[in-house]
């Protein structure tokens, strides 16, 4: 038994994400302790970490970001009562990951006490270099740190009357770009980044009853959204603050009514969220801008309000023991709406403009019916056809200056799909799905929407207790072109092969290979100097990715792990950023973007011995190498680091 | 252990526990639909038995309150007595998951879960329809995980199938599931979801809206959701995944180009009768030399290109 399930942990190892640390070995006895009328299982992992970098730190910090100090790596914590009936809890489940100072850290909480209550908390870090700018000398400089966290109470959790309530909180701080741009002598824009402090914090309650077979729940919820940025600069500038304050709340309740019976079944929900904004900017500035000296000075006011109503029935029928027909329909409805107010003084005369609101509404209907019937046990398909109405509807709000424009549109457009699937199993091991879908849209939304499109998609997989082989091939083919000049199509193809062998307990290996095209045509329409330019374009990307793992018993006491990944983005095939047949500026530019060539890899080793029953000793080495082919800024980013850790985990 | 002592010893265990146990069953269980309790099954089955009582389904053990029909080993596997009475054997157990066609699975375990609000669409989600089912990604009897019963740990378990996830997860820029920040349920329910709200309703598949009934993305980048006097108009109608790829990205911020303008000039081209407004999406003013590097990056400028309060063009 113990065997067998050290062997599943294993068997998790193969499949896992090349990420060397913690250690998934484990120590001690699965069974754990028993104390009292408690049984207790508790692990530590705990050491330290080290990075070694050269190249581009700052894209690494982007990409990984991992650095060096002592870790508690990880960590876990099981009590349970062993006859359910513990005085004030019957189960408590503490889970940790990377305290101390990884870039990634989350703690995992439940206590519970059967048929009275159940205390769920989740809190997580993620800290990373923002990417201020996309392409453009990326400024992957600034340290961003986002916080998540989430409580959940259940009380009488096993009863037919249950009561949640809730909080969740999402902060971010650290810099991020602004909405702040300075000019230099030369009229060249420079964004700048601030401080933000966003934050959002949510409340909920709600209760769930069980009546002649119907169930039915009910949650109320308030959250509220800030975002109060402070910024003050004087660089390029005599003189610039901006305080630009946007607080918002959305409070919303939520409703739901199911049932589940021998022949039918329903699902009826329907969620309203009043959301609003209100905000607020001043800003005044002295300096030059846009190459010319000018003073102004803007004042904004007003609040945003975005009323959402949706409602969702589900109807599922059983009329026979093989065929299952379920009928969804959904109805959404959102408009946005409110008020504005813009003020703009600059030198030497001031000009002052109230702005009209934009008005937006969007309205969904959808319908889907799906219909899944076993023929016989090795064979089965299903079928559906699906249709969704949308309607936009939109006034225009006021320009800055100028006349105020104040003209309603309107767009209406209906997507009709149909979806087919088989599913075979020849032989109890092997099973093979093929599905495809068809759709028409009459009028998208965009050039690049989904317009008239098929998918078609296959897998096989044979599945025994050693050995595991699966294959799958899946496109996605669209084409939305009514002009010449946007004659958008997009076809991705993706295809696997994967592979995973567990002989014994001590040896196991596990490869994969993963094939991701995609190749986009699109016409786009720009100027070039003062000439208007018609230019369709194409983008390809060719990711390759392989996995590789191995894991090895050395020994009773010695585990080993190697693993290998590698993505390569072989681009359209070029070996350099101009292609020779590029002539004239505009054609060596889009040349230059059609494709963007890179590989990341990342070699790993792990190796852990057990010196005794309940301590194991662990150091792993994992490296990143990051490399693009020619750079599409002024400077390839590239990196490479020795990341690695050594740790004691400790069970008692 | 040769193979006839192995039979002795089994028909010596099954004759022990069939007179221990039904001597067990005279007294407080009732055999009126062959139902015989947990307390015979443990006879044999002490490996499961062992660890049952951190199961999550034992709690219904532990109230005492549940009929033997839905609680214990009989509540999922099905009354016991012929088994016991065959010494044995996968044949003679009313529901041996293993031996079960997918909908059976799918029937038994919702004979309890179906109330769970979060399996409310499980028939029509797209596991359920590629019989994908419960035993598919739990184990019972011998999950490695804390919670939820998986049969491994969530990622590998996702990755298993959807390998061409697990290979965008691998990419430079990506959403952190490999290093445990995020898990695949933080966007996703794979026991299926409501219809979407965004993108004509059909995609993507299998993602758990937030409770307003925005797309998943926002739940955390709230920053991005409004309402602003100036909406960026896919950002709510068509969704986030018209500019990003929501795993993973050889492009800096999850972006579908490597440089900005050729993604944005995409839809801004002024042709067609695309847009809100029917004429075309706004095409770029003579003002915009591309052959200006400063030109080429739009949210150089455009940094409110989610939605702004205070500009139509997103500039501030």
């Amino acid at each position: 038994m113990a065997m067998r399930f050290y062997l599943l942990l294993a068997s998790g190892v193969l499949y896992a994400q090349q990420v060397v640390a913690p250690t998934p070995d484990p120590v001690g006895p699965a069974r754990g302790e028993d104390v009292g009328n408690y049984n207790v299982t508790n692990s530590f992992e705990t050491g330290y970490r080290f990075a070694l970098i050269g190249g581009d730190e700052a894209k690494y910090r982007s990409d990984v970001n991992y650095g060096n100090g002592i870790r508690l790596l990880g960590s876990s914590l099981s009590v349970n009562s062993k006859d359910g009936h513990g005085v004030f809890y019957d189960q408590i489940l503490l889970n940790t990951l990377g305290l101390g100072n990884d870039p990634y850290q989350s703690v995992s909480l439940r206590v519970q006490k059967n048929g009275l209550y159940r205390y769920d908390m989740l809190w997580r870090l993620d800290d990373f270099y923002n990417p201020g700018l996309v392409g453009a000398n990326l400024l992957d400089q600034m340290d961003t740190q986002r916080r998540l966290q989430d409580h959940d109470l259940t009380l009488f959790p096993q009863s037919q009357f249950k009561v949640r309530v809730g909080y969740s909180r999402n902060d971010l701080t650290g810099p991020a770009l602004s909405s702040v741009q300075e000019f230099n002598s030369a009229g060249a824009v420079y964004p700048l980044f601030q401080n933000v402090r966003r934050e959002w914090n949510e409340y909920r309650i709600g209760a769930e009853g069980e009546f002649a077979g119907f169930k039915f729940t009910v949650q109320h919820r308030w959250d509220f959204f800030k975002d109060d940025p402070v910024f003050s600069n004087a660089g390029g500038l005599t003189q610039f603050t901006r305080t630009n304050p946007y607080h918002g709340a959305s409070p919303g309740w939520f409703g739901d009514l199911f049932t589940n019976r021998k022949r039918w079944g329903m699902n009826a929900r329907m969620t309203y969220v009043g959301g609003e904004g209100n905000f607020a900017l001043n800003e005044l500035a002295s300096g030059i801008s846009a190459g010319a000296a000018a003073t102004q000075q803007i004042l904004i006011s007003g609040n945003a309000q975005r009323p959402d109503l949706a409602g969702d029935l589900s109807l599922n029928f059983y009329p026979t023991d093989r065929l299952t027909l379920v009928n969804n329909t959904a109805v959404h409805n959102m408009r946005v709406v409110g008020d504005s107010n813009f003020i703009e003084f600059t030198n030497p005369t001031a000009l002052s403009t109230s702005v009209n609101f934009e008005y937006m509404s969007v309205r969904t209907v959808a319908n889907a019916t799906d219909l899944n019937y076993r023929v016989t046990p090795w064979i089965g398909f299903y079928a559906g056809y699906h249709y969704s109405d949308r309607l936009i509807n939109t006034i225009d709000g006021g320009a800055v200056t100028g006349p105020l424009r104040d003209f309603a549109y309107g767009r209406s457009n209906h997507l009709n799909a149909g979806v087919l699937g088989v599913q075979l199993r020849p032989i109890k091991p092997l099973t093979i799905r093929l599905n495809g879908e068809v759709g028409r849209d009459n009028q998208p939304l965009t050039p690049i929407s989904q317009s008239s499109y098929h998918i078609l998609g296959g897998r096989a997989d044979y599945r025994t207790r050693q050995l595991q082989l699966s294959a799958s091939y899946s496109q996605v083919y669209n084409v939305n072109s009514p002009s010449p000049l946007t004659p958008f199509s997009s076809h991705s193809r993706d295809y696997s092969a994967n592979a995973s062998w567990a002989p014994t307990d001590r040896f196991s290996l596990d490869a994969s290979y993963t094939k991701l095209h995609l190749d986009t045509v699109s016409g786009l329409a720009f100027f070039a100097g003062d000439a208007l330019q018609t230019f369709p374009t194409i983008y390809i990307s060719n990711i390759h990715a392989g996995n590789f793992g191995a894991h090895l018993g050395l020994a009773p006491r010695v585990n080993l792990y190697v693993g290998y990944s590698i993505t390569k983005d072989t681009g359209d095939g070029r070996g350099s950023a101009v292609l020779p047949e590029a002539t004239g500026a505009v054609q060596t530019l889009f040349s230059s973007v059609q494709t963007f060539p890179l590989t990341y890899q990342s070699p790993l080793a792990r190796l852990s011995i057990r010196i005794t029953p309940k301590i194991r000793w662990n150091a792993g080495w994992q490296f990143y190498r990051y490399r693009e082919e020619f750079g599409l800024v002024s400077f390839l980013q590239n990196y490479r680091a020795h990341t690695g850790y050594t740790s004691v985990l400790w069970s008692f | 252990m040769m193979p006839s002592m192995a039979r002795t010893a089994r028909t010596a265990l099954v004759t022990l526990f069939t007179i221990f146990g039904f001597a067990g069953l005279a007294g407080a269980q009732t055999t009126s639909a062959g139902y015989i309790g947990s307390n015979v099954c443990k006879t044999c089955h002490a490996d499961i038995w062992l660890n049952f009582y951190k199961n999550p389904h034992a709690i219904s053990l532990a109230s005492g309150k549940e009929t033997p029909a839905r609680t214990g080993c009989e509540g999922c596997h099905g009354p016991g007595q012929a088994h016991v009475e065959a010494g044995g054997g996968k044949d003679t157990i009313p529901r041996a998951f293993s031996l079960l066609a997918p909908k059976q699975v799918l029937e038994t375990c919702l004979t309890c879960h179906a109330q769970d609000r979060s399996k409310a669409n499980i028939q029509r989600s797209d596991h359920t329809l590629n019989n994908v089912v419960c035993t598919a990604c739990h184990s019972i009897h011998r999950s490695p995980t804390p919670k939820y019963l998986l049969a491994k740990k969530q990622t590998d378990l996702c990755y298993s199938c959807h390998s061409a996830v697990r290979a965008q997860f691998e990419l430079p820029s990506k959403h952190r599931v490999n290093e445990g920040f995020m898990q695949c349920t933080d966007c996703h329910n794979p026991h299926g979801t409501f219809a979407p709200t965004w993108r004509m309703a059909q995609r993507p598949p299998m993602v758990e809206q937030a409770l307003g009934n925005k797309e998943a993305c926002l739940k955390c980048h709230q920053d991005k959701g409004g309402p602003f006097v100036y909406q960026h108009p896919p950002v709510f109608i068509e969704g986030c995944e018209t500019c990003h790829f929501p795993h993973g990205s050889t492009n800096a911020r999850l972006l579908r180009r490597p440089v900005v303008f050729t993604l944005c000039l995409q839809c801004h081209n002024g042709a067609g009768s695309f847009g809100p407004r029917n004429s075309g999406e706004t095409r770029l003013s003579p003002a915009h030399n591309l052959l200006e590097p400063r030109y080429q990056n739009c949210t150089t400028c455009h940094v409110r290109i989610h939605g702004s309060n205070s500009d139509f063009f997103f500039l501030r």
